[in-house]
């Protein structure tokens, strides 16, 4: 494997991170100041590591704990050491690391450290600075600590969940992993707050609980609880954004080849796609253009028009007939056409990323981007690969402070 | 008290939902979050003319508003700005006028940060582009947030949150189990990625100031920031050729699913991970009705529908308060779905002090959401929940920006300053 070498200084270089997660949100977390730059640390459990390494999806879908997608994305520019923390010697160089760093991150289960006798004194009695980030569904405390949870339980606990489907059906959770990215992002800032904080000297202990997060969060729940706490408002399933009114209509229509997301907000957008929806259809325009509001019986025949016109184009033909009216309506991409788009390939979007085992293939590239940011120097570790490299250096700087005690 | 951003001052000039929600984060860091508003603009997306008889004319539930009424001052007084207001500061500013413009510039001369997610070009047209402001001020951080970036031939494209999680690949998978994506409604996840994206890379970039001593551009395409959430899929496409699928509830890894109580449109979450969530869960909801078919995963796969079956028959003989404790209690991951209401009045958030009371004249006293983690050994700002419109405007001017009595009466004589909004 070649790692990438630079010169150039990246935002976090000096910054060191020890990962004890074993999830998506606390890998998620360390992502971010590993691909900016930090010095990132995995402690994995010996002969198995993270939990990422044996989700997938694999080349073949043959396990294999170096080529699971999941762990290979989350990982990039990390290093891996195998430490088993039941193991005092292991425990030991633990320490020795935690002396050095500036932040852990770890989401074992509530009070897990503690019994492995690594709760946050004694870390704080080795580092005083670090920043120890506890990821959990439910948080550190309060009743419901110790309840089991995934990724669908937070959703339905945190999330828009209730008001997220059709209405006579049951909620709908969103796809793939995003609610675990959603708390791994809001830990990494959560981290580096922390590590700000610390330079006046102190340390800190950061709980973060993946309900809370999901609650606080900008995808409406946050105004949601603000509504139902001012008026007793609760968002209802199935009826397409609850704070909006008038002569809006939004949401996803059937194309002839696949789908658009329709995004009507206003009276000016409403207008502008009565004009192109009724271009050749003088009956509809003059019946729906400038209505301020469309209900009942009305509102039935607009949704079955617009359904059927729809039908008559192609998605990105429809996407940029909208757009060029000036129309907020976009096309349902796949992630093959997400690879191949023009528009993502030529900003740079994705990066390319070898790997001994896996190959060489395309990642999602820069999140943001920044004077001395976002840059992928090194593909996600075998599992353990820095373990000696990282105990020498342990050794090293043990034996030069007891040269200089003595 | 001890913030994370003590003394950093953020200049505010976001819109609607994504851009707002960052700068909360930064407030809650300590940061002094000014908003610059128009007075003559909807900046809080609510008109000053909005009546209850205007809201009740558009067929609108007006629920947004405290007792559903937009009151004296509507735009002080919407749930759709409230939610991402805590701490910050509001000053009267009209950009397009050259005194609105001068102080502007002004206060980005003696400001660490500035955030905006308006339009691409919107800020070149008020003559506040990146690369002036970097002239008049090296050492900010500047922050733009157009979806789709600030080049590129689709750059300029119309959308929202929704919109563009389309165009990354996250609504195709979006929907019912083995349906197509349309039915699924919408998600609004763009929204809910960009703020603690924004927040950090705000502070990776102070970071990097420390020791450059420079501040500098900040761009942050918010659908490229949510695909990386997708990245597992981007190597699957490479890995197998395919593209993911509409999975619904369920999951590939597990055997889960939501269903119905028998309390009215009440749900929960259950899902069974491994073999022993499965012993457990069979042995409580059906042990003969369950045996032999899910043992395995691969069995769990093959019989998901006749299990879950099982299941849905189990929660819908029970209260949902009742089905979650007894799952919880053999230590399968169960959960409520919850409503807005249950929150409210959830006794684990109440025991985690998640929700605040605040008060504020031009609302009353509620109680608002939380903020997103909590931390000992340093302090995070939950203080005033919302500027009234102008309210700092005295603050902002005379003692920031140092205008002596004569200039700052002249500008609220030509209302350029006022401390409610007109239009």
């Amino acid at each position: 494997m070649s790692d990438k070498i630079t010169d150039q200084p990246q935002a976090l270089s000096d910054l060191r991170i020890l990962d004890l997660s074993r999830w998506v949100a606390g890998e998620y977390a360390t992502k971010l100041f590993a691909d900016f730059g930090a010095n990132v640390v995995k402690v994995e459990k010996p002969g198995e590591g993270s939990f990422t390494r044996h989700w997938g999806p694999f080349p073949e879908d043959v396990p294999n704990l170096e080529t699971s997608a999941l762990f290979l994305h989350l990982n990039t520019n990390k290093h891996s050491i195998e430490l088993d923390l039941k193991n005092s010697d292991d425990v030991e160089v633990l320490l020795d690391l935690v002396e050095t760093a500036d932040a852990v991150v770890e989401s074992f289960r509530p009070g897990h450290l503690e019994e492995l006798g690594l709760g946050p004194e004694v870390l704080h009695e080795r580092n005083p600075r670090l920043v120890i980030t506890r990821i959990s569904a439910f948080g550190q405390n309060g009743p419901y600590r110790d309840r089991e949870a995934t990724g669908l339980v937070m959703q339905a606990a945190g999330g828009p969940m209730n008001a997220t489907g059709a209405a006579d059906r049951s909620p709908l959770r969103k796809p793939g992993l995003l609610e675990h990215y959603t708390i791994g992002r809001t830990a990494g800032e959560a981290t580096i707050a922390g590590i700000f904080a610390a330079r006046s000297g102190a340390g800190s202990v950061i709980d973060v609980s993946g309900q809370e997060v999901l609650l606080s969060g900008a995808d409406r729940r946050a105004s949601y609880l603000l509504s139902a706490s001012y008026s007793g408002m609760i968002a209802p399933r199935g009826v397409r954004s609850p704070h909006r009114h008038g002569a809006t209509f939004t949401g996803p229509f059937r194309t002839s080849d696949g789908f658009v997301m329709i995004y009507v907000t206003n009276q000016v957008f409403w207008d502008r796609l009565i004009d192109i929806v009724g271009a050749g259809d003088p009956e509809f325009h003059q019946r729906f253009y400038g209505r301020q509001t469309v209900s009942g019986k009305d509102r039935d025949d607009f949704m079955a028009h617009i359904a059927d016109w729809c039908l008559e184009s192609s998605k990105i033909d429809l996407m940029e007939r909208c757009e060029a009216a000036r129309i907020p309506v976009t096309a349902f991409l796949e992630v093959s056409e997400l690879l191949q788009h023009e528009h993502f390939r030529g900003r740079g979007a994705f990066t390319e990323v070898e790997h001994p085992i896996a190959g060489t293939m395309t990642y999602t590239g820069a999140p943001w981007r920044m004077r001395n940011g976002h840059a992928v120097h090194r593909a996600a570790p075998l599992l353990g690969q820095h373990g000696k490299q990282l105990r020498q250096q342990v050794l090293t700087r043990k034996s030069t402070q007891r040269a200089g005690q003595s | 008290m001890t913030y994370p951003l003590q003394d950093v001052r953020v200049v505010d000039l976001t819109v609607v939902w994504s851009g707002p929600g960052a700068t909360a984060l930064l407030g809650d860091l300590g940061a002094e979050v000014i908003r610059l508003e128009g007075n003559n603009r909807t900046s809080r997306q609510v008109s000053a003319k909005t009546t209850k008889e205007v809201i009740a004319s558009t067929g609108y539930h007006g629920g947004t508003y405290p007792d559903k009424d937009p009151g004296e001052r509507p735009y002080d007084r919407t749930a759709l700005f409230n939610w991402h207001s805590r701490n910050k500061l509001a000053a009267c500013a009209n950009l397009e006028t050259p005194e609105g413009f001068a102080a502007a510039l002004a206060l980005l001369e003696v400001s660490d940060v500035l955030v905006e997610n308006n339009s691409n070009g919107t800020l070149e047209k008020l003559g506040l582009g990146h690369e002036k402001l970097l002239e008049l001020n090296p050492r900010l951080v500047i922050v733009r947030m157009p979806p789709m970036g600030m080049a590129g031939p689709m750059s300029d494209y119309l959308g929202y949150g929704p919109n563009f999680n389309s165009l990354v690949g996250i609504a195709s998978m979006d929907g019912y189990e083995g349906e197509e994506p349309d039915s699924a409604g919408e998600n609004y996840h763009m929204d809910e990625a960009a703020p603690a994206g924004v927040a950090f890379a705000v502070m990776a970039a102070l970071w990097d100031r420390e020791r450059t001593g420079l501040g500098g551009l900040i761009e942050f395409p918010q659908a490229e920031a949510v695909m990386a959430e997708i990245g597992e899929f981007v190597l699957d496409y490479q890995m197998n050729g395919r593209n993911p699928e509409v999975l619904g509830n369920t999951d590939p890894h597990m055997l889960q699913d939501v269903f119905l109580s028998a309390d009215t449109d009440r749900w929960l979450a259950i899902s069974v991970r491994h073999d022993s969530d499965w012993v457990a869960a069979a042995a409580l909801i059906d042990p003969e009705g369950l045996a032999n078919i899910g043992d395995t995963a691969a069995l769990r796969a093959e019989n998901s529908a006749t299990i879950r079956a099982v299941f849905a028959g189990w929660c819908r003989g029970r209260s949902v308060k009742h089905a979650v404790q007894a799952l919880q209690e053999v230590g399968v991951p169960a959960g409520e779905v919850m409503s807005e209401s249950r929150l409210l009045e959830d006794p684990h958030l109440a025991a985690r002090g998640w929700f605040r009371e605040r008060s504020h004249p031009s609302v009353g006293t509620y109680r608002y959401p939380g903020q997103p983690w909590r931390a000992e050994g340093f302090d995070l700002a939950f203080g005033r929940p919302l500027p009234g419109f102008g309210e700092d405007n005295e603050y902002v001017y005379r003692e920031l920006l140092g205008y002596t009595d004569d200039q700052y009466a002249d500008l609220v004589r030509r209302r350029l300053i006022t401390d409610h909004q007109l239009a």
